[in-house]
């Protein structure tokens, strides 16, 4: 079911009221930042694909249809609009350094002692792994994963958003886990 | 029961294992297999570390600035008549693409610019190097590939209850078999048969799947199973396309030491 402000928002953006429709913008840009930045790996891909996708659901709002969530919708959209920037991007020679290595990580923040040098250099080398793995996912596995993990979303979900078959999609999360966990498992076992 | 698979694991672990009770009192009682599974639940774990860039209070705001300009003076695109009149399906706009990336292929490896005096200052504009158009065909093929995997892993899933109905299947699989067609050709012309012979298979597939009936009885679907499973084509285009795929990050990785 729909937020009711949601709903309300939808109908009045539908008759031409913008001033609604940005208020649907303001609402939903961060849960689809971080959707989108899960998917690209990307900060400025992640900020355009938002925009594409507030664009793309601004001309579709007389498709949506209102028994489905706005938020829901809206992931669709960004999904497809994020599904289709990874299978067109040349990947590209500069990636964007997105968080300051020693600050933010949520295995470092999880105690409040300092950790030890060696502790810190591992949650390192297991986040370098996840980022190299995520970034060498096909688009399919990269979307449905992240949708999956990330997301909560189900199997059904998860295909009726990417345009697959349950069978497909379950494949794709596989084959992700496959490969996260073949990079991911000698860093593990090597735990300090 | 058996000792549950690696995959029946991933989706017990999201909650979408059909026979979930009996996957927990096998792990209560495999110690092997509670090992495997404690392993995999670290390495999913590990990939909550992944970290998203923070974004302050008024980035909703900030997006709206950026929308609203765009929805308030929709620019109309002076050709969409045009392309609305088109009649051609994807399929064919997707030919047009492997004609070009074909093209540029062949361009590349048998043009040569001329040669320039090194004391001339003339700027030219710089064509599409070899390295670079053979990327994007990389990527191209890498793509097709993916997709034609999940059809064929879709397809061979269907459920079967007497008979089987694969429009949709059939719908996509002439999409695929016209785009296939364009990269085996490249593919052969290029010198490259392993790539070409794969193609071929997969073609083969596609033809007939595109082709044949809609409505399969239980024993033709079976014999199509029997026929994809039989000669190894998904295990061959799994292959390939991750042949394809190093072959297009190695690409990248030469392009960008040549731009050092």
């Amino acid at each position: 079911m729909m937020d009711d402000s949601d709903a309300v928002a939808v109908a009045k953006a539908r008759e031409g009221d913008q001033d609604a429709f940005g208020m649907l913008v303001e609402r939903h840009s961060l849960r689809l930042f971080q959707l989108v930045y899960r998917m690209t790996g990307n900060e400025q891909d992640a900020e355009d694909v938002v925009q594409e996708t507030f664009l793309r659901a601004y001309k579709q709002l007389t498709r949506f249809e209102s028994r489905a969530g706005f938020g829901t919708w809206l992931h669709r959209i960004a999904a497809n609009c994020s599904l289709d920037l990874l299978r067109k991007r040349k990947r590209r020679d500069e990636k964007v350094e997105t968080v300051e290595l020693e600050s933010e990580d949520p295995l470092l923040t999880l105690s409040s002692q300092a950790p030890a040098p060696d502790d810190q250099a591992f949650h390192l080398e297991v986040r370098q792994q996840v980022e190299a793995v995520m970034e060498q996912l096909t688009a399919m596995e990269r979307a449905a994963f992240v949708l999956r993990h990330f997301e909560g979303k189900s199997i059904e979900e998860i295909g009726s958003a990417l345009g697959t078959g349950p069978n497909a999609t379950k494949q794709s999360i596989f084959r992700a886990v496959q490969k996260l966990r073949r990079a991911l498992e000698p860093v593990l076992s090597s735990t300090p | 029961m058996n000792h549950p698979t690696e995959d029946q694991f991933v989706l017990y672990h999201y909650g979408e294992a059909s026979g979930d009770n009996e996957i927990a009192e096998h792990l209560e009682a495999c110690e092997s297999c509670r090992a495997n599974y404690q392993v995999l639940q670290r390495v999913l774990a590990a990939v909550e570390t992944l970290p998203v860039p923070e974004r302050t209070e008024s980035y909703g705001a900030e997006v709206w600035r950026q929308v609203r300009p765009q929805i308030a003076k929709p620019a109309k695109r002076r050709d969409s008549y045009f392309w609305r009149l088109l009649p051609w399906p994807r399929w064919a706009l997707a030919c047009g693409l492997g004609l070009l990336l074909l093209g540029a292929f062949h361009a590349g490896r048998f043009w040569r610019p001329p040669p320039t005096s090194t004391t001339t200052l003339v700027v030219q504009p710089q064509p599409l190097s070899a390295g670079a158009r053979e990327r994007v065909l990389l990527t191209e093929i890498g793509d097709h590939l993916e997709r034609s995997q999940l059809a064929l892993i879709e397809l061979i899933n269907s459920k079967t209850n007497g008979a089987v109905d694969i429009t949709p299947e059939q719908v996509l699989a002439r999409e695929l078999a016209a785009v296939n067609r364009i990269f085996r050709r490249a593919a052969t012309d290029a010198g490259e048969p392993g790539l070409a012979s794969v193609l071929e298979d997969l073609e083969l597939v596609l033809v007939e799947v595109a082709n044949g009936p809609a409505k399969l009885s239980a024993d033709d679907f079976a014999a199509l199973r029997e026929r994809i499973d039989t000669d190894g084509l998904l295990f061959k285009v799994r292959v390939l396309g991750a042949q394809v795929r190093n072959r297009e990050r190695d690409a990248a990785r030469e392009l960008a030491a040549n731009r050092l």
